[in-house]
């Protein structure tokens, strides 16, 4: 019998994983069977479960300090298919079920199924759908292996694409027809890749592939190609060409959860190819590569949301910006360095604070939106008082954008900032403070209008339940803030044995 | 003898103005909160009477990663600071007629624990935060008009603080990494500046932000359009207090353990440039609120120079001196703008005690004798030395005068317009706070020097001269001012929002590009690319 390497053995707490992908999976299922209503009332009712369920995971791997592990069926990789979690799947877990479990809430009331109807089309396919992003994400943070995480990958673009176009309307189809071709070029680029690599070592597991992966052509094609791939989905400049549209014209619960959710699971997937996969490349060209594109990309979308005359369309090019940032992690946390536990920190900080300040602040554009009849910045004025618990979590989604204290993106900044200056890479550390005062001006592009002296017309007063979900979530952005020390040692765990690997 | 108190009103003093805007919010609370809210600062008045009377205490909070600190200089400044927020937060809260609403309450606070927690805060997180609270949120406190102008005055303070908030994270990120050990303690990090590779970078940024704060030149521009646009109440916090945010900043952060010439000196001349700078401009100025920014500008220049002396002769403790100097400015400036509220409600020319006192305050900031002006005036005299830094700033008081005695001239020719008042309550209380403002500064002296040195037949000679060189300008002014150029509020600024005016089509070229990247064969071929590009990084490793 082959000894199974201490990094493949299955831990404790293993069948937590599983049962975490099992729970919307079933949700899902359970929806298509019952159908009607109730795709809604087991969404609702499992998103708590979902949360308990990760942070349990969180809990055991913060007691033991490594990453859970289980192998389906008990058969070790290469043979069996691994699930891990460490630090930043558990922290995605819980951010994942937790802006879900908003999005869900928030969602009610846009998509309950009406009276006297068995069943209706747009909010079946919500409810599904959201279930079904959920499923993916979680496959994604814990996957171990890369033939089940693009699986899970396309599972996401799939119940992505159509909460775009729910709304039914041509542009909304067309944004969505959009985002899918895109993401299918995406996705033929990432199979190629992976296909390579499989070629070249027989497994995709990303332990075994860690240790196997050898500077050859097959490996850099494959990171190319696999790149590029999830770049794509990512929208990462200059590969947005989907995004604004697909985001704007969602409906707000869905647009949360595109923005602050679904491309950050390809961002997590291009962490896990760089980090996990792939240490053993040598140098630092490609990490500075996609550094350069990530700067791009926060100047480029800070500029074009500062001139979007309405206020989705601001928030998405906003996220184009944010995504932006999370790509500064690859130049300022890889290699052996002294710094790149800021880099790492700060990185994964930024990943988490935008996803709940952008859900948050998606939500409170759909609130404005439907009350006012209108998303035009220009005609903000008096929304302020007229709604101000809902204009409070846009300001303060948007200091965690401009990375304003207290916030969790001003820790990120803030890390990333000393990682680039220990590094002695100015340009990141330039590039994040211009981004930092052109987020700063769309931000007061919004709230001087909305606090400016105005009457407006309330089509309906925002409800008190959705206004409270986006301040909720943009309250923990702003706790993010206040992360400790320990938090971000968490954030390590499983990363060490990845970096002391090192040759 | 501080104990456990001590620590404990530390904590207060940020706790307090919170506390009370969480009742501001709540609708049962909201009414009560917004009339007890001028007593937000007693705790951090209480803190800096205990820490003048018995030394520095701390406290350190590191689950929420706060820690404060309280020391003699930042007590000084703490003191006036919460007596302004005080008498400036009862003037405007206290009477139920024409109480501001809640937003304005929110704001108020939020700079109000921003203002008092710059004064305390031990750590760069902290400071940052405390300093981006006392800069922010005043943003509502000057647009509470709703005005053009003021709308135009919020805009620029915007841009000028969220500019300086930019320049400031850096040279924090600096001065972290610099700091070998991982302590993010202000007295840490400035300690290992002297040797950190980083120095230059960040003593520039570190001047550069502060400076900005301070409205030294060519930074000023800001200030004079949001003095003149804010509610007198507002001004009055934000010229007295808030702007001491930048003179403690460059107190705690300067390295003054060791000498460093040519930063002491570079920071000195932009510092007399200001200075003089600012009552250039001020002399040109006819509302008497523009002619009270432009005396801060001037004012903030003389300590920036004071601070800068210092750090070229490495004189560390010079800082309770430079804090006692400002702090005067803080009380002074604070009723100077009040005065302009009670010129307009009343005719003051008659009530010759106001008449007086106004006078007085005025020439105070020039160093007239016996005021608070002459303290400070005398505090800061080691620092400065005996050369030409000491005979710029005995020209810069004469200055002082000449500008005061023309901010006299304009509130006497402007009082009977009337506009923006003051309230009954206030023009009453008016000359009792101008005595505080003129003698409070006798008391806190005793905690840096002995006043009767101040007192001596000499030195009033020394305080009176350049008052009357001021004097004799003025009456030039008066015959010859109206042939002087027309610059309008904020000067430079003007040139500023031009340019940026002009830049702003640049941003159409983003549009465009946009445009042209989100087309198909274009968007294939940048994924196409990138994945060529990537395995060649990839392989090419770097």
């Amino acid at each position: 019998m082959i000894e199974t390497p201490p990094a493949l053995a299955a831990t404790a707490g293993g069948s937590l994983l599983v049962l975490a992908i099992l729970l919307p999976c079933a949700g899902i299922l359970l929806s298509f069977a019952l159908g009607g209503r109730f795709a809604e009332r087991i969404a609702l009712g499992l998103t708590p479960i979902g949360l308990a369920i990760a942070l349990a995971v969180s809990v055991l791997v913060w007691r033991s300090g490594a990453p859970v592990v289980t192998n389906i069926a008990g058969l070790p990789p290469p043979l069996g298919i691994a699930l891990r979690a460490d630090g930043i799947s558990c922290v995605m877990l819980v951010t994942a079920a937790l802006v879900i479990a908003g999005a869900a809430l928030y969602a009610r009331a846009s998509f309950a199924t009406p009276a006297g109807v068995s069943e209706a089309r747009a909010p079946l396919a919500f409810w599904i759908m959201l279930q079904a992003i959920w499923a993916a994400l979680t496959i994604l943070f814990v996957g171990g292996d890369l033939f089940n995480l693009y699986v899970a990958l396309e599972l996401l673009t799939f119940a992505a694409v159509p909460l775009v176009c729910l709304a039914g309307k041509p542009e909304t189809l067309v944004a969505a027809l959009r985002y899918l071709l895109f993401a299918l070029f995406g996705s033929v680029f990432c199979l190629l890749g992976a296909a390579l690599l499989y070629g070249a070592y027989g497994t995709l597991d990303i332990v075994l592939l860690a240790e196997r992966v050898r500077p050859q052509p097959a490996v850099w094609l494959a990171a190319g190609l696999m790149t590029a791939g999830l770049l794509a989905k990512t929208a990462l400049f200059p590969l947005h060409l989907w995004l604004p549209p697909a985001h704007a014209g969602a409906p707000p619960a869905a647009s949360a959860v595109l923005s602050g959710l679904v491309v950050k699971g390809s961002f997590f997937l291009t962490v896990r190819l760089w980090f996990s996969v792939l240490p053993a490349l040598p140098g630092g060209a490609a990490e500075a590569a996609l550094g350069t594109l990530g700067a791009a990309a926060i100047l480029f979308g800070s500029v074009l949301a500062l001139r979007q005359p309405r206020l989705k369309l601001l928030i998405a090019y906003s996220t184009l910006a944010q995504i932006g940032y999370l790509f500064l992690i690859f130049p300022l946390a890889s290699g052996a360095h002294p710094w790149i536990a800021d880099g790492w920190g700060g990185g994964i900080m930024q990943t988490l604070s935008h996803a709940f300040a952008k859900a948050a602040m998606f939500m409170a554009a759909g609130l404005l939106a439907e009350s006012l009849g209108h998303d035009r910045i220009a005609e903000f004025a008096g929304a302020g008082r007229a709604m101000p618990a809902t204009v409070f979590a846009l300001g303060l989604g948007g200091l965690s954008l401009m990375g304003l204290p207290p916030s969790g993106g001003f820790a990120a900044k803030w890390m990333l900032l000393r990682a680039s200056v220990a590094a002695g890479h100015w340009v990141w550390a330039v590039v994040m403070l211009a981004g930092g005062l052109l987020a700063a001006g769309y931000v007061y592009r919004i709230l001087a209008p909305a606090l400016s002296d105005g009457v407006v017309v309330l089509k309906s007063p925002p409800q008190r339940s959705r206004e409270g979900v986006a301040l909720a979530l943009a309250l923990v952005a702003v706790a993010l803030g206040f992360a400790p020390q320990s938090f971000f040692d968490f954030l390590q765990i499983g990363r060490a044995a990845a970096t002391a690997a090192l040759p | 003898m501080t104990g456990a108190l001590g620590p404990l009103l530390l904590a207060a003093t940020l706790v307090l103005p919170l506390l009370l805007l969480t009742a501001c919010l709540s609708a049962r609370w909201h009414n009560e909160a917004l009339a007890l809210q001028w007593l937000a600062p007693i705790p951090a008045a209480a803190a800096a009477i205990l820490a003048i009377a018995g030394g520095p205490f701390a406290f350190d909070a590191p689950a929420l990663r706060l820690s404060l600190r309280l020391d003699l200089p930042g007590a000084l400044l703490l003191a006036v600071a919460s007596l302004l927020w005080i008498v400036v937060g009862a003037a405007v809260f206290a009477s139920p007629g024409d109480r501001p609403n809640g937003r304005f309450a929110v704001s108020w606070l939020l700079t109000m624990a921003g203002s008092l927690g710059v004064f305390i805060a031990a750590d760069l997180i902290t400071f940052y935060l405390v300093y981006a609270l006392v800069s922010i949120p005043a943003y509502e406190l000057i647009v509470r008009d709703r005005d053009p102008s003021s709308k135009r005055a919020g805009a620029v303070y915007m841009a000028f603080a969220i500019l300086g908030e930019a320049l400031l994270l850096m040279a924090f990120a600096l001065l972290a990494a610099g700091e070998p050990s991982g302590s993010l303690r202000i007295e840490d990090v400035v300690a290992a500046l002297s040797t950190s590779p980083w120095r230059d970078g960040a003593l520039a940024l570190l001047i550069a932000g502060f400076g900005m704060k301070m409205a030294l030149a060519p930074l000023n521009g800001w200030m004079p359009l949001t003095y003149t646009a804010a509610p007198i109440p507002a001004a009055a916090v934000l010229s007295g207090a808030a702007v001491k945010a930048g003179v403690i900043g460059l107190i705690r952060f300067l390295p003054f353990a060791a000498p460093l010439p040519s930063w002491g000196e570079a920071l000195a001349v932009i510092g007399f440039v200001s200075a003089f700078y600012g009552v250039a401009i001020g002399i040109t100025q006819q509302n008497p609120k523009t002619v009270l920014a432009y005396s801060s500008i001037s004012q903030m220049g003389v300590i920036a120079a004071v601070i800068g002396m210092a750090l070229a002769s490495g004189d560390a403790d010079a800082t309770p001196q430079i804090a006692f100097a400002a702090a005067n400015h803080v009380l002074v400036k604070g009723a100077l703008f009040l005065a302009v509220g009670v010129a307009a409600a009343t005719d003051f020319r008659r009530d010759r005690l106001t008449l007086i006192l106004m006078v007085a305050l005025a020439l105070s900031l020039a160093g007239l004798p016996f005021t608070g002006g002459a303290l400070a005036k005398f505090a800061v005299k080691d620092p400065l030395g005996d050369g030409l830094a000491a005979g710029l700033a005995n020209a810069s008081a004469a200055g002082s005068a000449l500008l005061m005695l023309h901010f006299l001239a304009r509130l006497v020719r402007t009082a009977s317009r009337g506009v923006e008042a003051a309230a009954p309550g206030l023009t009453r209380l008016w000359p009792a706070i101008a005595i505080g403002a003129l003698f409070t500064p006798w008391l806190l002296y005793l905690a840096v020097g002995d006043p009767r040195d101040a007192a001596s037949i000499a030195k009033l000679w020394d305080g009176l001269w350049p008052i009357m060189i001021g004097a004799a300008l003025a009456l030039g002014l008066q015959r010859w001012g109206k042939s002087l150029p027309r610059i309008p509020e904020g000067d430079t600024v003007v040139a500023a929002e031009a340019a940026f005016n002009a830049s702003l089509p640049i941003s159409a070229v983003f549009e465009s590009l946009d445009a042209r990247l989100r087309r198909w064969p274009v968007a294939g071929l940048s994924l196409l690319a990138i994945a060529l590009v990537l395995a060649a990084m990839a392989a090419y490793g770097g």
